[in-house]
C-alpha cells in the first residue's frame, strides 16, 4: 500500500465547498461570527457540513457527494436556509463573492485553532491577506492515473472557471479592474500554482516523496494549487472559482465540471501534453483580469477567443455529456448565456454605479445570497 | 499706565476655552495613566482626573465654572444618544423577538429589585424610589459604546450589549417621564400642568426628532454616500436639534434618542453609512467623562456607601436574572449570557443627567434622590468601564492584543 493510495471513488460524482464572508448589519464590514454561527447552528442540528475558516469573518459550507446537479442543489437550498436563518437570528449577513470589497487585512482575527495559528505565524500578513472566498469543486475519479490526466487536462478549461465565477472585482475598498482579484492573492503561496507535469499517479507519487522528504509538504492540503488530485477523496478538486454570489451559479458551475469531465474521461480528446502549461499563466491572467472578455490563446492550435466565446464553442462537446448527467439547461444556459448575462463581476460593479456603495453592494451580496429562490 | 495699555490687567481673567482645554488635557492623561499603568480602561481614567480637577479634588474647577460647561455635556450626550438611537434595529427585534423579551425583562427586575431595596430596607418613600429605579435600569450608553469601541469588540454579547443599553436607556427616559404626573401630583401643580407636561416632552420631543430625521434623510440625499460629508453635516445636524430641545425645554435625552432611532428605521434606502463621529466624538466622550467625574460628589456618596452598594448589587442581580431566564433559545450560551449581563453594569453620565435634570423640576425631591443614586454612579463611574472590558474580552470579542500593536 502507496504512503499516498489513491481512493478511488464512483467516477463523476460531484462535491463542493464554498467559503462564504461573515458580515455585520450595520455597516456591512466582515465581522467576528463564525463561532457564534456554529453555536447555533449546532444547537438546532443543522443540515450538512459546516465549518470554520481560517478568520472568524468567514464560515465553509460543504455539501456530501452527489450524483446530479438537482441533488447537489436542492442540498445546497436547505443548507442556505439553515445558515440564512441562523444568521437571521444573530443579525449578520451571510454573502458570496471573491472577496469583501472594502474590508482592511489588519482588521481579521484568526480563529483559534491550531492549524490556523500555525499557519498564521508561518505566513504572517499573507494568512489575514488570505481573508478570500472560493468555491472548490470535486470531481470523482475512478483511480489515480484517471485523476493525474483530468488535472491537465482541466488546466485547458481553468479560465473558464474563472471567468465564469470571477466576484471579487474590489479589494480593500478599490476596483482592482480585475474580475477576479482574489486569485492574485493566491499567486502570493510558495506552493500555489499547478501540478508538475506528471504523466500518472506513480510519478506523482514520487513528485509528492520527494517534497515531503525536502520537509516542503506534510500532506496534499499543503500545496495550493489551481487544480489538484485529492487522493483521501477519490477527487480531482477545481479551486479556481469565486464563490459566486448564489447558491444557484455555485451549482451551476459544479454541472459544467461534471460535463466537462465526463466529455474528457469518455472522449479522451487528447493526449496530455507539457504545452498544456505554455500559455497556462498568460491565459489564467488574462480570465482574473478581463472576465469573459479575456482572450484566450488555444495550447494546442494557438488560435485566439475571447472567453465567452470559446465557451460557445465549447458547448456542443459536452451537451451530450450534459445531458446524459440530466444537467444540460443549466450548462447550457451558463455556457451560451455567459456573454448577455456577464458575470457577477459585471453585477457587482454595476451596483456600485448606481449605489456609489460599498456597504448597499455587500447589503445586496447579502440579499443575493440569502434569498429564498433565486 | 497708558504706555502699557497692551499688558492684560491683573488679576488675570480667565475664561471658558482655558477651562475647556484643562478638561480635555486632564482627561487625556487620566486616559493614558489608567491604560499604561494600571491597565484600566482609558474612561475610568477620565473620570478619575475629572475627580480630580474637580470642586471634590483639588478644585482647579469650581462648581459655577462646571455648570458654564455643562453645555459640552449637553452635546456630547446628545451625539451619544444620536448614535444610540441608530443602533436601535427594529428589523433585528422582529426577527428575534427574544432580545425584546430580554430587555422587558433585564430592565423591569432590575427596576423592581431597586424599587423594594429601597423602599424595604432603607425606608426610602415610595416614589423617591421609583424614579431612582427608573434612573437606575438604564446601562451607560457612553461607557458600553467606548469601550466597544476602544476594544474594537465584535460578536453576539458586543451588539447585544449595545442594543440591551438602547433599549434599556429608552425605557428609562420613558419611565423617568411617566413618573412626572406623580411628582407634580406630590409637590405642585394643578392638573394641567400634571397632564400637559409629560405629554409636552414626550409628544414635542418625538416631534422634533421625526423632523430632524426627515430633515436629514433630505441632506443625506443630496450629499451623496461620501462618509465625511455625511458625518459633519450629521455633527451639525445634531447640534442643532439638540440646541432645539434646550430652548423648546424638551427632553433632550428623547428628543436625540428618537432622532436616532428613526433615522435608523425610516431609512429605507440606507442613504445614511453607519455613523463614526471618530475623532470628534472621541473628544466629546472624553469631555463628558471627565465632566462626570468632576460632578462627583464623594461626599455624599460616602454617606450613603451602604445604599449605593445595595443599589449597585440588586440591579446587577435584577440585570443578570432578566439576561440569563431568556438565554435558552437565544443562540448564545450560558456563559455568553452570563457576560452579557456583567457588560450591561456600567451607570455613568446618563443617570447624572437624568438625575439633574429631575432636579431642575424639583429641587427639594432632587436633593433627597441625588442621596440615593449618587453613590452607586460613584462606585460605578469607576468599575463599570472595568466590569464591561472584563465581560467582552473574556467573551474573546475584543480585537486581539497583537493587532492593536501595530
Amino acid at each position: 500500500m502507496s504512503e499516498l493510495a489513491f481512493k478511488p471513488s464512483r467516477p463523476l460524482t460531484l462535491g463542493i465547498e464554498l467559503e462564504l464572508q461573515i458580515v455585520n448589519t450595520r455597516d456591512y464590514n466582515l465581522t467576528r461570527g463564525a463561532s457564534d454561527l456554529l453555536g447555533v447552528l449546532a444547537k438546532s442540528g443543522s443540515p450538512g457540513d459546516i465549518k470554520p475558516e481560517i478568520t472568524e469573518s468567514m464560515i465553509e459550507m460543504s455539501s456530501s457527494v452527489q450524483a446530479s446537479h438537482a441533488g447537489l442543489l436542492a442540498e445546497l437550498r436547505a443548507m442556505r436556509e439553515a445558515v440564512a436563518a441562523a444568521a437571521r437570528g444573530l443579525n449578520l449577513g451571510i454573502a458570496g463573492g471573491g472577496a469583501h470589497p472594502f474590508q482592511k487585512w489588519n482588521d481579521r482575527r484568526i480563529y483559534d485553532t491550531e492549524r490556523f495559528n500555525h499557519l498564521a505565524s508561518l505566513y504572517g500578513y499573507l494568512a489575514k491577506q488570505f481573508t478570500v472566498f472560493g468555491q472548490h469543486i470535486h470531481v470523482g475519479c475512478a483511480d489515480g492515473d484517471e485523476a493525474v490526466y483530468l488535472t491537465h487536462m482541466f488546466s485547458r478549461f481553468v479560465p473558464h472557471f474563472i471567468a465564469l465565477s470571477a466576484s471579487s472585482p474590489f479589494h480593500q475598498g478599490e476596483d482592482t479592474l480585475f474580475d477576479s482579484s482574489r486569485l492574485s492573492v493566491v499567486n502570493a503561496f510558495p506552493l500555489s500554482g499547478r501540478i508538475p507535469f506528471v504523466r500518472g499517479w506513480r510519478e506523482f507519487e514520487g513528485y509528492f516523496s520527494k517534497m515531503r522528504d525536502f520537509g516542503i509538504v506534510g500532506s496534499m492540503k499543503d500545496f495550493y494549487w489551481d487544480v489538484r488530485p485529492k487522493p483521501e477523496y477519490g477527487t480531482i478538486e477545481i479551486r479556481v472559482c469565486d464563490t459566486p454570489l448564489s447558491i444557484d451559479r455555485a451549482a451551476a458551475l459544479a454541472a459544467y465540471a461534471q460535463a466537462l469531465a465526463r466529455y474528457l474521461r469518455l472522449e479522451r480528446p487528447r493526449a496530455v501534453s507539457d504545452d498544456l502549461y505554455i500559455v497556462y499563466n498568460v491565459n489564467r491572467f488574462q480570465a482574473c483580469r478581463y472576465g469573459l472578455e479575456a482572450e484566450l490563446i488555444d495550447p494546442f492550435d494557438g488560435g485566439r477567443a475571447k472567453v465567452h466565446e470559446d465557451l460557445v464553442a465549447t458547448f456542443p462537446r459536452v451537451a451530450a455529456h450534459a445531458e446524459d448527467l440530466g444537467c444540460r439547461p443549466v450548462v447550457q444556459g451558463l455556457l451560451m448565456g455567459a456573454r448577455d448575462s456577464g458575470n457577477d463581476a459585471r453585477r457587482l460593479r454595476a451596483r456600485l454605479k448606481e449605489t456609489e456603495s460599498f456597504a448597499d453592494v455587500v447589503r445586496w451580496q447579502c440579499e443575493q445570497w440569502m434569498a429564498k429562490s433565486s | 499706565m497708558p504706555d502699557l495699555f497692551f499688558l492684560p490687567a491683573l488679576p488675570l481673567p480667565s475664561n471658558q476655552i482655558i477651562w475647556f482645554g484643562v478638561l480635555l488635557i486632564a482627561g487625556v492623561f487620566g486616559g493614558e495613566i489608567a491604560k499604561r499603568a494600571f491597565f484600566l480602561p482609558r474612561i475610568t481614567g477620565y473620570a478619575v482626573a475629572g475627580l480630580a480637577v474637580g470642586p471634590d479634588g483639588f478644585a482647579l474647577l469650581g462648581r459655577p465654572m462646571l455648570d458654564e460647561l455643562r453645555v459640552f455635556a449637553d452635546i456630547s450626550i446628545g451625539l451619544i444618544l444620536f448614535e444610540l438611537g441608530h443602533r436601535i434595529d427594529l428589523g433585528w427585534l422582529k426577527r428575534a423577538p427574544r432580545l425584546a423579551l430580554t430587555s422587558l425583562a433585564e430592565s423591569g427586575l432590575s427596576a423592581i429589585f431597586i424599587y423594594f431595596t429601597l423602599t424595604q430596607l432603607f425606608g426610602v418613600g415610595p416614589l423617591h424610589a421609583a424614579v431612582a429605579a427608573a434612573i437606575g435600569l438604564a446601562t451607560s450608553p457612553a461607557v458600553v459604546m467606548r469601550i466597544t469601541a476602544d476594544l474594537g469588540a465584535e460578536g453576539q454579547v458586543t451588539e447585544r450589549a449595545l442594543l440591551l443599553t438602547a433599549l434599556n436607556c429608552s425605557i428609562a427616559v420613558l419611565a423617568l417621564t411617566a413618573l412626572i404626573p406623580s411628582l407634580y401630583l406630590e409637590y405642585r401643580g394643578g392638573w394641567r400642568i400634571i397632564v400637559l407636561h409629560p405629554l409636552y416632552l414626550l409628544g414635542g420631543s418625538f416631534l422634533l426628532g421625526l423632523v430632524a430625521s426627515a430633515l436629514t434623510l433630505q441632506v443625506l440625499q443630496w450629499i451623496g454616500k461620501r462618509v465625511e460629508v455625511q458625518v459633519l453635516a450629521l455633527v451639525a445636524l445634531i447640534l442643532v436639534t439638540v440646541g432645539v430641545a434646550l430652548i423648546l425645554k424638551l427632553s433632550v435625552l428623547l428628543a436625540l434618542l428618537a432622532y436616532g432611532g428613526l433615522l435608523r428605521n425610516l431609512d429605507r434606502n440606507r442613504s445614511l453609512a453607519a455613523p463614526d463621529f471618530g475623532l470628534i466624538g472621541q473628544m466629546f466622550f472624553l469631555i463628558l467623562f471627565v465632566l462626570a467625574g468632576a460632578n462627583l460628589d464623594l461626599a455624599a456618596a460616602g454617606k450613603g456607601i451602604a445604599i449605593g452598594a445595595a443599589f449597585v448589587a440588586v440591579r446587577f442581580i435584577g440585570k443578570t436574572a432578566g439576561v440569563v431566564a431568556f438565554i435558552p433559545g437565544s443562540g448564545l450560551k450560558a456563559r455568553q449570557g452570563l457576560l452579557l449581563a456583567v457588560a450591561l453594569t456600567p451607570m455613568s453620565g446618563l443617570a447624572l443627567i437624568m438625575l439633574q435634570d429631575t432636579q431642575s423640576l424639583f429641587p427639594e425631591f432632587g436633593r433627597a434622590l441625588a442621596s440615593l443614586v449618587l453613590p452607586a454612579v460613584v462606585l460605578l463611574e469607576i468599575a463599570g468601564p472595568i466590569l464591561t472590558q472584563l465581560a467582552l474580552k473574556l467573551a474573546g470579542e475584543a480585537r486581539p492584543e497583537p493587532a492593536t500593536k501595530s
